[in-house]
């Protein structure tokens, strides 16, 4: 066995956190989860652990976890015979009858890769001859078809049934591909012809029962959803150490740059009482200090004020933190403060995205401004020492005075409530099965032009931390979320020259990626321009963007 | 208002797969094995109320040992009957293997 003692942070590979699950894998059929970033941040992820304590309640599963490793484990795992191993157990990940990878994030994709190759598992889907690769949470699975044997598309908890049940009636990967590829959210890319002809993707099946297109699945009741009360609570600090609870699943507004509400489509509340319970579970089999109530728009849940008012008697006695990720401040003039400001903690972070109102009115995105700022007021009084404020720029339509206009926002959100203001500003992404899907992405050289500007203009700005989106970094996103079959090549090729972790500005490289291109003669303005008349994820359909409209 | 804190000193053992994990690790770690008992645990007063732990003595990461830690509650409590709700909470690797006062 590995001795942890010479590798940084140990405590990532102990597996040892308070109701961790330790089955004896004796008949039981293996999986493990493999999560393609470091413990820390894995940990963090809400999915990993439903689908975790999920698959641990089938008596015939046995399933463990795994993380890509620190770099001095990983240089450790590819200069010896050792493999990347399950926390529980330490079983190599080549052992595993299916690996369950929540991808998560479009830079991750390489670490992937790593993953598997540390694991022992042939890159290649089609070299792989027991293995399963399942992949889920990626919006368009084409550019990793060649790496993973079948993507789950949406959401796994009413499904799970399905799917253990073909695990244990069907023994060889053959069959299980065969059986899994006629069901709700399961696309098996083998069973399938995936070509290009001028202008316009194809999708064809190689059999008539495998499913075309293919649907997302969904949680039809998130009030008995599964959520795993005995909560995985890890003895060492992970990124966001908090509980997070689930109010709302979907968004019922229709921001045109979103790609959340149509992939967590349709909008579906909990009950105040689940929610109650919930926390009250979550608390007494972990101690949690803080939880976090979860909802792409906090503040669109029905109950929120109800919530408030029947959790704070509770949260006080225990002082437990609180904090509320997607608050939209107009709501906060009105109501919310009062409650907020008897619990303890509370975060803050509006996601205004545009600075001028012409533009915010075309990205749908309905914020009053005028309680904003009234708001700005009452928050230093609710224990919050920092606002953080979003904004984005290489929008379609965006002016220059909409640049400018941000300084100026700022400036006021600061002298009005007195705090500092954490400025974060990203770069609009044509993204997938959003309603913009369609628009073309900002020139290189433009977001290059306007990033430098906003820059010069919040140079004198004091008491605020800025940051700005890199321009690489955004359009390596923009291409791999947009791209075909045709780029598992690439993503192999960049691989294999070394990329890994291209989410982390220290080791990302983008020469890497552009050879990577080159040399499979890749133009990416292709993905970029929008140049075809269907999307490569064509074949997956969409929650009808128009249809939901309220 | 001053509310008034009850210390119970203890010996802690470290040992097994919890030679891992750091000082600041244990401090958080106890602070939730408390949280789930129903013991009267003490918080710091202020703006971020937080489980109060008192470290007397450390180890450094990577060795077996044992340390004196205060824990303190907001009633007197018997330190056995405190011993008795901890131990079931506390991950293998931690034990209280004595009570100081
Ligand atoms: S960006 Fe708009 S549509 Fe998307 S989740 Fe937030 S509020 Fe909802």
């Amino acid at each position: 066995m590995i001795n942890l003692t010479n590798f940084q942070r140990p405590q990532r590979y102990v597996g040892n956190e308070w109701n961790v699950i330790k089955k004896p894998h004796q008949g039981k059929i293996k999986i493990c989860l493999a999560y393609p970033d470091l413990y820390e941040i894995g940990m963090s992820n809400l999915g990993l652990r439903i689908i975790y304590g999920l698959l641990n309640e089938y008596p015939d599963i046995v399933c463990e976890r795994s993380f890509l490793p620190g770099s001095d484990l990983i240089i450790h795992l590819s200069q010896s015979q050792d493999k990347l191993f399950s926390l529980e157990s330490k079983t190599p990940l080549s052992e595993f009858e299916v690996i369950g990878v929540n991808i998560g994030h479009e830079l991750n994709y390489t670490n992937f890769l790593k993953i598997l190759d540390l694991g022992g598992i042939p890159i290649y889907a089609n070299q792989r001859a027991d293995n399963i690769v399942v992949v889920s949470s990626v919006s368009n699975p084409e550019p990793l078809a060649d790496f993973v044997d079948v993507f789950y598309i949406g959401e796994f908890e009413e499904n799970s049934k399905i799917f253990v049940d073909i695990l244990k009636n069907c023994k060889s990967k053959p069959e299980r591909l065969r059986a899994l590829a006629g069901q709700e959210g399961f696309y098996v890319p083998s069973m399938y012809n995936f070509y290009r002809k001028a202008n316009t993707y194809f999708f064809e099946k190689k059999y008539p029962d495998v499913s075309l297109p293919i649907k997302r699945a969904y949680v039809r009741d998130l009030d008995t959803s599964y959520v795993p009360t005995k909560w995985l609570t890890p003895h060492t600090e992970i990124t966001h150490d908090r509980v997070p609870i689930e109010l709302a699943r979907g968004c019922p507004r229709r921001c045109t740059f979103c790609q959340a509400r149509d992939v967590y489509f349709p909008y579906r509340q909990r009950k105040v009482e689940t929610v109650k319970r919930l926390v009250r579970q979550i608390y007494e089999t972990s101690g949690y200090e803080e939880f976090s109530f979860l909802a792409l728009s906090a503040s669109d849940y029905s109950h929120i004020e109800a919530l408030l008012d029947e959790m704070y008697p509770f949260f006080l006695k225990h002082q437990i933190g609180l904090s509320l990720p997607s608050l939209r401040v107009d709501d906060l003039i009105t109501v919310l403060h009062k409650k907020l400001l008897k619990l303890k903690k509370s975060s803050l972070t509006l996601a205004v995205e545009a600075a001028r109102d012409p533009l915010r009115n075309r990205l749908n995105k309905e914020i009053d401004i005028k309680k904003l700022f009234e708001a700005a007021k009452v928050i230093k009084h609710l224990g919050t020492r920092r606002i953080k404020i979003y904004f984005m720029f290489g929008l379609p339509g965006e002016e220059e005075e909409d640049l400018l206009a941000m300084r100026d926002f700022v400036n006021k959100l600061r002298s009005e409530s007195g705090l500092m203001v954490g400025v974060s500003i990203n770069i609009f992404i044509p993204k997938p099965f959003s309603i913009w899907s369609d628009q073309k992405m900002e020139t290189e050289s433009n977001l290059n032009r306007k990033r430098q500007s906003i820059l010069n203009n919040f140079s004198r700005v004091r008491n605020i931390k800025l940051s700005v989106a890199s321009v690489k970094n955004i359009l390596l996103e923009a291409i791999i979320s947009r791209a075909d079959r045709k780029f598992s090549e690439v993503i192999y090729k960049a691989y294999s020259k070394g990329a890994i972790m291209d989410g982390y500005s220290e080791h990302f490289n983008w020469q890497i990626w552009e050879e990577a291109m080159a040399d499979s003669d890749i133009d990416y303005n292709d993905y970029l321009n929008n140049t075809s008349d269907n999307y490569p994820w064509s074949f997956i359909e969409s929650a009808k963007v128009i249809n939901s409209c309220k | 208002m001053q509310i008034v804190k009850f210390p119970v000193k203890v010996k802690l053992k470290k040992f097994s797969d919890l030679i891992f994990f750091s000082q600041l690790d244990l401090i958080h770690l106890l602070a939730r094995a408390l949280r789930r008992t129903n013991l009267p645990i003490y918080f710091t007063q202020g703006f971020h109320p937080r489980v109060k732990i008192s470290f007397l003595s450390g180890l450094k990461l990577g060795v077996e040992g044992q340390m004196d830690v205060v824990f303190y509650f907001r009633e007197k409590i018997q330190p056995q009957d405190m011993v008795r709700e901890l131990s079931p909470q506390l991950p293998k690797g931690l034990e209280i293997v004595e009570i100081l006062s």
